[in-house]
């Protein structure tokens, strides 16, 4: 067994181990001996009918190789320089027919090929498609439109009420609250629309009510109680401090009475 | 007692190349990880429909389930496919191995790490992941690296033909640290409010259509033709559906906004541009569906091909929905609601595991060298995963349109007196009902998800010894 494992390892010029494996892997594939597949691997007489590794190898490639007459689609295996280092699929095949040495039926189309090409022009298309999407996408809509005598939404919050807008960001209450009124039918009874200069934390799902008009609804003991858990609103573990600033946020959020610019 | 764990593992995850054995081992860490993500999104409906049962809020557990699903499964995952197709489609050797093998244990630590942050209260905030900066960073490093060693890979190519799988991975792997640091410039303390909020829809929608739709795509397109053996049908209808999932990348997010402080033209391109999701969407599915025409009953026998077809459908369905709302008209119902949340869980949760199962089904066979583990269980996997998206796509889509027609009837502003307090009442019965159904649906999801990773657990551990594809290096002489 290990002279024919040496002999069919030195004729396919791969690593012993390898072919041991792929010699097991085949007889069982085909029902003969391991040592049968070694001696037909080693150049004696053929003991099944499947093809060598070597053939088997390149799976990636056989079909194509396959369909050698259509030199538009024969990938670049042939092609590789010598010497170099290349990557080989040794590949035993599940299905034995799809290894026939010489192709029997009719034409099989080539797979996992394409046109000779370059990739790296897909990637600087992709970068310059970003590039323009950022640009349109993302920095458009957020330029600032300061329209003369536009009544603006920036309200000028007091110390407290800015690290307790930190307080109401890092506490993901943007998740279920918007900060947004749209000039739409929906939103009637909510507040001032909200504009492009607006401070306060928009958000983009309102599965709670809309806070940005909250000041003039409720009181700061009201907003307390809820942040602490009043009705079906979780219950905020917040330090006194904490608490205070974020109770500060919303109660200074009042759109309502907001100056003109 | 090293080396014999060692040789332990390797023994597990087969005796292919080190890059064979890196792509597996993300797909198993992937599968851990979305049990977690699942849990925690299934978990985030609960906190939805029952406020206030949890220890955590809604605002805490969504951001998690995020992290956990976005960075933890899908990506890691769908590199793991970038790197086991990479060597086979380039004919090159993986560059630098061990830089994967870092990328993986910087995304699979900086998650549990992240799921801590956020879980104990330090995390920013901001949608959809909530990392504080400490985190963000390294996490776009570790991003980084698919890109660097995939651009690697293909500079030192014997295959001078590129299959269409190709054009995906590398706009994939490009786009997903570009979308992170776009994301990161708008989270800046000077950026403005709009910004911020148009920088949280344009990463979270970038990440499905540049990402998650886009790999996945061309890994589906690498599978369905490996598998089954057959040609691609159409190569310029692959190119339409890749550049159609870019273009479509931030405008379903703006619709979100739709109405909102960022200027009004926003609303028209955001519609029209929108479109280019479904367009890409349907392109690749029509592209495999014809390339399987005469091989349509093979599917029951190959898993892989059966959760890409079944993925690529799922998508055109969560983009025409998608796209549709990104209408004025729709989008004044839509917009704000839980219908937006209905279509990101479908798109994580449900496109996200059948695209990856597509690659991973097919890949670990060969890689390994073990059978799927038992037919059977991939069939439960397939009905339990398409069945509840669907369902939570359906019936928590209904329940935001729901309430934006009760906004439109005037719940907001106390208006709704006039039509009667039993109606409010009763939309609001309908609302909650709908999100219990929708949870029912999503317990049925993550049964899909469990059966998904016990497949790959299984068939990693107990997978009946196949034949298996090994890459090695092979010395040419001079001839």
């Amino acid at each position: 067994m290990s002279e024919k494992l040496t002999a069919a390892a030195a004729a396919l010029g791969l690593p012993e181990a390898l072919v041991e494996r792929s010699a097991a892997a085949r007889a069982a594939e085909t029902g003969a001996s391991a040592d049968d597949i070694l001696t037909e691997w080693a150049g004696g007489e053929a003991a099944s009918a499947s093809a060598p590794p070597a053939e088997a190898a390149v799976s990636e490639t056989s079909n194509a190789e396959d369909a050698a007459e259509d030199d538009e689609e024969t990938p670049s295996q042939a092609a590789t320089p010598p010497t170099a280092v290349q990557e080989i699929v040794i590949d035993v095949p599940a299905r034995p027919e799809t290894a026939a040495p010489v192709p029997t039926g009719p034409y099989k189309p080539p797979v996992l090929v394409g046109a000779r090409d370059n990739p790296m022009t897909i990637l600087l298309g992709a970068i310059g498609l970003f590039i323009m999407i950022v640009l349109v996408g993302l920095v458009g809509p957020s330029i600032s439109t300061d329209i003369a005598g536009a009544r603006s939404s920036e309200i000028p919050y007091t110390e407290s009420a800015q690290r307790g807008r930190d307080i109401y960001t890092t506490s993901g209450c943007a998740a279920c609250h918007t900060q947004m009124v749209r000039p739409v039918i929906a939103d009637v009874g909510l507040g001032a629309v909200t504009l492009t200069d607006t401070n306060q934390v928009l958000g983009t799902r309102r599965f709670g009510p809309d806070l940005s008009d909250l000041g003039s609804r409720m009181t700061a003991d009201q907003i307390e109680a809820v942040i602490g858990g009043l009705g079906s609103h979780p219950s905020l573990i917040l330090s006194s401090d904490m608490l205070t600033d974020l109770v500060a946020y919303l109660s200074e959020s009042r759109t309502s009475g907001t100056e003109q610019s | 007692m090293a080396d014999t764990q060692t040789a332990d593992t390797k023994a597990l995850l087969g005796g292919g190349s080190e890059g064979d054995r890196l792509a597996a081992t993300h797909f198993m860490v992937g599968a851990a990880l979305l049990v977690l993500g699942g849990g925690l999104q299934l978990l985030s409906l609960v906190s939805l429909r029952f406020a206030g049962l949890l220890p955590l809020s809604y605002g805490r557990i969504e951001p998690m389930a995020n992290l956990t699903l976005m960075v933890g499964f899908v990506a890691i995952s769908l590199i793991g496919g970038v790197y086991y197709v990479l060597p086979r489609l380039t004919g090159a050797r993986l560059w630098r191995v061990d830089l994967p093998w870092l990328g993986l244990l910087g995304m699979a630590g900086l998650v549990i790490v992240g799921l801590i942050v956020i879980g104990v209260g330090l995390g920013d905030g901001s949608q959809p992941l909530g990392l504080p900066i400490w985190i963000d960073l390294p996490l776009v490093l570790v991003l980084s690296i698919p890109l660097i060693v995939t651009v690697a890979t293909i500079r030192r190519r014997e295959e001078e033909r590129s299959f269409v799988t190709l054009w995906f991975v590398l706009g994939g792997v490009a786009w997903l640290p570009l979308l992170y640091i776009a994301h990161l410039v708008t989270e800046l303390p000077d950026v403005s409010s709009v910004a911020t909020a148009y920088g949280e829809v344009f990463f979270s929608a970038g990440f499905v259509t540049m990402f998650l739709v886009t790999v996945g795509s061309g890994l589906v397109y690498y599978t369905v033709v490996k598998e089954l053996d057959i040609a691609l049908a159409s190569r310029q209808l692959a190119l339409v559906g890749f550049w159609s999932l870019g273009f479509a990348a931030a405008w379903w997010g703006a619709a979100q906004l739709l109405f909102g402080p960022g200027p009004g033209w926003v609303a028209g391109v955001a519609a029209a541009l929108g479109l280019a999701f479904p367009l890409g969407a349907l392109a690749n599915a029509a592209n495999v569906s014809m390339t399987l025409e005469g091989s349509w009953a093979e599917l029951g026998e190959r898993p892989g091909v059966l959760s890409g077809v079944l993925g690529l459908y799922l998508t055109v369905g969560v983009a025409a929905v998608a796209a549709l709302a990104g209408f004025r008209s729709v989008g004044s119902v839509t917009s704000e609601t839980a219908f937006w949340e209905a279509v990101e869980y479908v798109a994580l949760g449900g496109v996200g595991t059948l695209l990856v199962s597509s690659v991973s089904l097919a890949a670990l066979p060969r890689l390994i060298g073990r059978q799927v583990e038992t037919a059977s269980q991939a069939r439960r996997f397939h009905r339990l995963t398409i069945a509840g998206a669907v369902g939570v796509l359906i019936t928590l889509g209904a329940a935001g349109i729901v309430s934006g027609y009760s906004w439109i009837g005037g719940s907001n502003s106390a208006a709704y007196v006039d039509a009667g307090e039993g109606w409010a009442a009763g939309v609001s019965g309908t609302y909650d009902t709908l999100v219990l159904v929708a949870l029912i649906f999503g317990i049925i999801l993550f049964l899909g998800q469990l059966s998904y990773t016990a497949l790959v657990t299984g068939t990693v551990t107990r997978g009946k010894a196949i034949p298996q594809e090994v890459l090695v290096a092979k010395e040419t002489s001079d001839e």
